[in-house]
């Protein structure tokens, strides 16, 4: 989530409503002049409210820089009191503005709830919150994406839950409501059809998105082909998985632990080794639940030789 | 119903002897055939037998160590069970080299990879058929027409086996279109469902929150299981999962009142959650709605159970399953809870 400049789209739609009618040139001085100083543009509770949370996840960012350097035990520590300080930072911002979605749902997502009790903090928080979403795709709006954030939530904690129906069901109509899906329900969403070995909903959501396969929706593949026992297209989209993405097949053999998303998927480059970590670290209640999905992977060769040179290339370890 | 080895081996010990008087005078032959249960006892090898009845022998010995007696062994002597049942099941296949029974436990789960073991069975799924079905014909060509019908099913009953046994492997490999296809084909060579192969089904109707099939496999359950209604512990445990996948949190406890009700005393083994081997030869032969037939419901519903992220170790359902019945029951869960603690060193 790039919480500063959704502050600054926030702050100059408000000003421009204010003002009244403003040229398109006009509205893109106004934007220039809000990120240039988002503060001196905070007028109202809805917005003070949402600079506190941009505040507290820059605070937040910045502490992880130095993570590498600690052992478990200072790690835990660590990690703990910056979830604790994020979380105090995030309750104070919806004390500002109760209708402060996003501070509200990274507040829960920072207790690490099982998906149970998580799901039930979640739907309570949908129905308490403003589930107004603009017309037309829906992420256009500044003001909705809160809402949409929200639903992204909860699309991947049914996920987690394994609920994957309920995850179907809440992607489909995420992606009705903002179809250029910025916030990646698709990768989730054919994850849930793959685990449920539903071709039919996979294809379908695939022909959604022109084909473009992504490395989500490749691995994706790879394991529901295997479900499925079609071992030579099974075997095919794990080749598709490891050569659209570097470093797929190491991902893939060494997961890495990946932080809860606060609030969202961080943002990362695509085709990217760090996606292809954000993949299988999503996948893995997936890639669990088919004992023998590894071994049998670890048998390509090629697999095995991609992850081993990428390792030597990158200083890692195997 | 289930397979049992031994009433199994003594059917098939009795069609052959009624064979072998069938052509005699038929008042000695009812004389003789009084004394068949003493000498099936006490001296079985003066029976007439063939060699592959002297293979399935072999096989109901090694599934009396394997299935009956291995889970209660201690560390020592589990592994001489484990190698006298191998050597039983390598003697029946030399005896009789389509036995099999013996092909399919000798590729037992405890020694290889589930998904070994599918491909083994897939791969020989069409001819252990082929061959069961040639031996049921010549067994209805042989045999008198009273007794025809009962030595053709015998005659199918490995196959059907190797089907329910490929049905549970492939639960286990999160291949569960593939249970489904399973269970459906022993359903159509099987109607009365023998190999209670409806209750891996319900579990793979829960792995795919195919409600729908479900609510099908209720509506048909009399007509595979005359003497037994839909609530026994596997379609409880996929109902109660199908609807904890739902988030119909209400229904689920209400699954569980009846599932309490119906097992008494069950809730020990709700928290304790124990998962067992797959029966070698078949699922054991427990006691319906004892305490044993849960213990082995809630086994094989490990795959529902533990599932998704949970920090307890259990998987989403099986934390919720145990924190609901520790609410109803706190002391059963307490000696679940320290019984775990006592054989894993760990507790959740």
């Amino acid at each position: 989530m790039d919480a500063r400049e959704e502050l600054v789209q926030r702050c100059a739609t408000r000003r421009r409503e204010k003002i009244g009618t403003l040229s398109d040139e006009g509205f893109a001085e106004l934007i220039l002049a809000a990120r240039n100083d988002p503060a001196s543009f905070v007028d109202t509770p809805a917005e003070e409210a949402f600079a506190a949370l941009v505040a507290a996840l820059a605070t937040y960012e910045q502490s992880l820089a130095n993570d590498d350097l600690l052992d478990d035990d200072e790690y835990t520590t660590a990690r703990k009191r910056r979830l604790s300080t994020l979380a105090d930072a995030c309750d104070r911002a919806a004390t500002i503005d109760p209708g402060c979605t996003d501070a509200r749902l990274v507040s829960i997502l920072t207790r690490d709830l099982g998906p149970d009790d998580l799901l039930t903090q979640l739907l309570e928080l949908r129905s308490d919150a403003d589930a107004s979403i603009a017309d037309g795709d829906a992420w256009n709006d500044v003001f909705s994406r809160p809402s949409l954030r929200l639903d992204a939530a909860l699309v991947r904690t049914c996920l987690d839950g394994s609920r994957f129906k309920m995850t179907l069901d809440r992607a489909e109509s995420l992606l009705d409501a903002a179809p250029s899906d910025t916030l990646g329900i698709r990768y989730t969403a054919a994850l849930a059809y793959a685990r449920l070995e539903d071709e039919t909903g996979f294809d379908a959501l695939d022909a959604r998105f022109g084909h473009r396969g992504n490395t989500w929706s490749n691995l994706a593949r790879a394991i529901m082909l295997y479900k499925l026992g079609r071992m030579s297209a099974a075997r095919r989209a794990l080749q598709g998985y490891c050569e659209l993405c570097g470093g797929a097949a190491y991902a893939l053999l060494r997961p890495e632990f990946v932080e809860t998303y606060l609030p969202d998927r961080p943002a990362v480059a695509p085709s990217s080794f760090k996606e292809a970590v954000l993949a299988v670290h999503e996948s893995e209640p997936i890639i669990a639940d088919v004992p023998d999905f590894i071994a049998w992977a670890q048998t390509q060769p090629w697999l095995e030789q991609s992850a081993s040179q990428f390792a030597d290339k990158n200083d890692l370890d195997w | 119903m289930a397979f049992d080895p031994k009433r199994e081996d003594y059917q098939r010990l009795a069609l052959r002897f009624a064979h072998t008087l069938d052509a005699g005078d038929p008042v000695s032959a009812t004389h003789s055939f009084a004394s068949f249960g003493r000498r099936f006892a006490q001296d079985r090898d003066s029976l007439p037998q063939s060699d592959s009845d002297r293979a399935f022998h072999l096989v109901v010995q090694a599934t009396d160590l394997l299935d009956y007696q291995l889970p209660f062994a201690s560390e020592d002597s589990a592994a001489a069970l484990l190698s006298r049942g191998r050597e039983c099941l390598e003697e029946a296949v030399g005896l009789d080299p389509a036995c099999h029974d013996a092909h399919r436990m000798l590729f037992s789960p405890s020694e290889m990879a589930f998904d070994a073991r599918y491909q083994f069975l897939h791969e020989h799924e069409d001819e252990v058929g082929a061959s069961c079905s040639a031996a049921a014909k010549s067994a209805i060509a042989d045999a008198e027409p009273e007794r025809a019908e009962l030595a053709a099913d015998i005659a199918m009953r490995p196959y059907l086996r190797w089907l329910a046994s490929m049905a549970e492997v492939s639960l286990i490999c999160g291949r569960n279109r593939e249970t489904i296809r399973l269970c459906e084909k022993l359903f159509s060579l099987d109607p009365r469902d023998t190999a209670d192969a409806r209750f891996t089904l319900a579990l793979a109707y829960a792995k795919l929150e195919d409600d729908q099939g479900f609510d099908a496999l209720v509506a048909r359950y009399s007509q595979l299981s005359p003497y037994r209604a839909p609530d026994d512990g596997w379609m409880l445990l996929s109902q109660l999962s199908l609807a904890h996948k739902r988030n119909d949190l209400d229904t689920a406890r209400q699954v569980l009142g009846r599932l309490v009700k119906v097992y008494p005393d069950c809730e020990y083994v709700l928290v304790r959650q124990s998962e067992l081997p797959d029966g070698a030869f078949a699922r054991v032969l427990v006691t319906p709605y004892s305490e044993d037939e849960m213990v082995l419901a809630i086994s094989e519903a490990s795959v529902v159970f533990q599932e998704g992220y949970d920090m307890t170790g259990r998987g989403v359902l099986g934390a919720w399953l145990a924190r609901e019945v520790t609410a109803l029951n706190p002391e059963a869960a307490e000696d679940a809870l320290r019984d775990m603690q006592d054989t894993r060193g760990d507790g959740f």
